[in-house]
């Protein structure tokens, strides 16, 4: 009961030839100043034109099948691709939802109209998505979601407000989780269905918020009496909860939840490290000894779903240690400041320091809060 | 050889089920006919052998193949050093030396030792179970080649003994002993690495232990008219402890496929700092959720978190091998982080 296992999966071969390919283009895009590293870049650092690069690179929809214009191939494949571009902080963010997460829901839940229409954009770096979960007054309490969908004629009316939309401003579609019916006494999850909802709709209104680092990711969705064709309820009236929490599994448990800030500690490295020799070598061990165990649970994690099963509660204890990595990991570089004062720091190395002690603070709450992951683990556990 | 080894893990359990019980582990002394009978099953089933050479007796199944076996021995809290004796055994058997009957235990650490002909002097520093063995392995460099050393009638002045542990440990100062074989170690045995690799995962077991027992302990005990475990505060005191068990299971988890010509010990280094920082908050945690009954010698948890206490510190603590890995990658490399990682 007590035990979850992350049995040990090695990289072979192929997948490090794969990897080599990925870090040579992303060389070359450096080269060619195509992109300048970003900290959270897939949150933060959108760029279409990349997106698309990558999708002719065929490292979109890398484990969709071909017949809607995937390449079948494995999900140990997609992860080594992951961390090559969240390791050098690549603008990923146009893409990123469709690609982990939105995809795959349409491919296992949508219809055929849906999956044709919608998977081959996916893998070519055209289409891209946003989250439709939480709302003004429904956060970590998913379940009491009030964004209602009512039948129709000719298929649903769309009313209620998502925010925290990362990215919607540039997406082209919703998953939008919304009432269909109301819940019963006994079962919260019941009556919520899925929706994949076309943004530029009329009546679809989209507002920046900007978040405490002044940045305009975030956004507040508005839907307003907006008609949908019958086409997009996404896999089954009333499933939705089920369908939410498997869509969770796969955001939870990937790469970013302990690389995001990797650029970082990567240019600190590279700047000190003779000081760190010195008087450093211990706190280098330490993060290299976490990110290291971080890596093999993840990519377990990226095996596991290869093999079909549904591991939401590994995914949890991933994202639970990464968040508390990479937030030790900002400490520690905070702490090393005492040795050589942050304002010796090269003027790029200071301004990466300080936009991730700005954004760290995220890190924990978007994907599930710290106290959401510790109650699916406690509920695993036989405590609840 | 996977079949060989899921009978012996049956075995063992059925073995340990049978004679294990916390009132054992409070009386561990060469005296007490339930500690023989114990050792006497353990050693009529070969486990103390199950990695040493055929030619030996033994099963010669790989050392790191046989780390589930580690696990469910100190999942148990077996108060007998079988997991000392193993390695013990799998060392002289790789250094050719025929490893005799009973427990083996070694010397984790030496100091002063002078080696003439066969006989050998010095300080032999926190030796576990001495009281039960007559067997001591050492470990040390002799004419520029590290030797294996077996001494089979092991007696001195004890200067010093710790009882804080769960188990008895010994400093002891041997002065001109006979020395009953010493060979030169095989290259790719490092005494450090298999340690480190053996506390690691008798962490482990024992970390599991302590999970469950928090976990039962909580989910029966009642306060405020409701079980400790509804109480989310709790909860989340009980998750941690899971994550981190899971973190350094997943750490040791790339052991069992590692071969040391390889000389890839950052494997090593991170299980060992990964279990001893786990062991560190599981210590923690355990014990605040079980309140005082946790702090008393006659409930089991003390047994088994007194013990990862000393194994956190055995072979290198966490700040030894983070330092090691730190300047292992910061000294002998050109690469970037992520390359070295990768």
């Amino acid at each position: 009961m007590s035990k979850f296992n992350f049995p040990f999966i090695k990289e072979t071969n192929e997948l490090l030839n794969l990897r080599k390919q990925v870090r040579g283009f992303i060389i070359s895009s450096l080269n060619n100043n195509e992109f300048t590293p970003s900290p959270d870049a897939w949150v933060f650092s959108a760029d279409p034109n990349f997106s698309k690069k990558l999708g002719s690179k065929g490292w979109l929809g890398m484990s969709f099948p071909k017949e809607y214009g995937g390449h079948e191939r494995t999900a140990l494949e997609r992860y080594v691709v992951t961390e090559e571009l969240l390791s050098s902080g690549a603008p990923v963010a146009a893409h990123w939802i469709a690609d982990r997460q939105s995809g795959s829901q349409i491919l296992r839940y949508g219809n055929e109209k849906q999956k044709l229409s919608i998977i081959p954009r996916i893998t070519a770096g055209e289409c891209f998505f946003a989250i439709g979960m939480s709302e003004p007054d429904s956060g970590s309490d998913l379940a009491s979601v009030k964004t209602k969908a009512t039948k129709t004629k000719n298929g649903w009316k769309l009313d209620g407000r998502k925010i925290w939309s990362t990215g919607a401003h540039l997406a082209h579609y919703m998953i939008v989780l919304a009432r269909t019916s109301p819940a019963s006494d006994k079962n919260r999850h019941e009556g919520l269905s899925q929706f994949l909802v076309d943004l530029s709709l009329p009546n679809v209104k989209i507002t920046g918020i900007p978040d405490m680092t002044g940045q305009k990711h975030f956004n507040e969705t508005l839907f307003d009496n907006v008609e949908l064709s019958d086409d997009t309820l996404l896999g089954e009236e009333g499933k939705g909860w089920k369908q939410v929490v498997g869509e969770l599994a796969l955001e939870r448990s990937g790469p970013e939840r302990f690389l995001s800030h990797f650029t970082l500690l990567d240019s600190f490295i590279n700047e000190f490290r003779n000081s760190l020799l010195y008087s450093g070598s211990k706190i280098v061990g330490k993060l290299i000894s976490e990110i290291q165990t971080l890596r093999r649970m993840s990519f377990s994690v990226a095996s596991m779903l290869q093999n079909g099963e549904s591991p939401e509660t590994q995914a949890a204890f991933v994202k639970e240690l990464g968040n508390k990595f990479e937030k030790m990991m900002i400490e520690t570089l905070r702490e090393f400041s005492n040795i050589i004062p942050l304002y010796e720091w090269p003027n790029q190395l200071q301004n990466l320091f300080e936009d991730a002690t700005l954004r760290i603070p995220s890190n924990s709450l978007r994907g599930g809060t710290t106290e959401i992951m510790k109650g699916i683990i406690a509920r695993q556990l036989g405590l609840r | 050889m996977i079949e060989e080894l899921e009978i012996i893990l049956e075995t063992a359990s059925k073995i340990l089920q049978k004679h294990v019980n916390h009132g054992l582990r409070q009386n561990i002394i060469s005296e007490n006919t339930d500690i023989l009978n114990l050792w006497n099953d353990i050693e009529q089933n070969g486990l103390p052998k199950i990695s040493v050479k055929e030619k030996f007796g033994g099963y010669e199944i790989p050392f790191f193949s046989i780390l589930p076996l580690i696990k469910i021995i100190n999942n148990y809290g077996t108060p007998l050093p079988l997991s000392e004796t193993i390695l013990s055994n799998y060392i002289l058997s790789e250094s050719d030396i025929n490893p005799p009957n009973g427990v083996v235990t070694f010397a984790t650490d030496t100091k002063n030792i002078k080696i003439e002909k066969n006989i050998i002097s010095g300080d032999i520093l926190s030796v576990p179970y001495l009281n039960l063995s007559k067997n001591l392995l050492i470990i040390h460099e002799f004419k520029n080649v590290k030797q294996a050393i077996l001494i089979d009638e092991i007696n001195g002045e004890i200067i010093l003994k710790k009882n804080f542990l769960a188990e008895p440990r010994y400093d002891i100062k041997v002065t001109n002993l006979n020395i009953a074989e010493i060979k030169p170690v095989k290259n790719n045995i490092d005494f450090n690495f298999l340690g480190a690799i053996l506390r690691s995962t008798q962490m482990i077991g024992a970390m599991e232990k302590v999970l469950d027992l928090s976990i039962n302990y909580c989910s029966e005990r009642k306060q405020f008219g409701r079980a400790l475990s509804k109480f989310q505060a709790i909860q989340h005191q009980i998750a941690d402890m899971a994550v981190e068990l899971s973190a350094s299971s997943a750490a040791l988890s790339a052991i069992t496929d590692l071969d040391l010509r390889d000389k890839n010990y950052n494997d090593i280094a991170i299980s060992k700092i990964r279990a001893g920082a786990a062991a560190g908050k599981l210590i923690a945690i355990s014990h605040q959720v079980h309140g005082a009954i946790g702090f008393t010698k006659e409930y089991e948890l003390s047994y088994f978190t007194k013990n990862l206490n000393s194994w956190r510190n055995d072979f290198g603590n966490e700040a030894f091998w983070e330092d090691f890995l730190g300047k292992r990658f910061l000294e002998n490399n050109n690469k970037n982080l992520w390359e070295y990682l990768t």
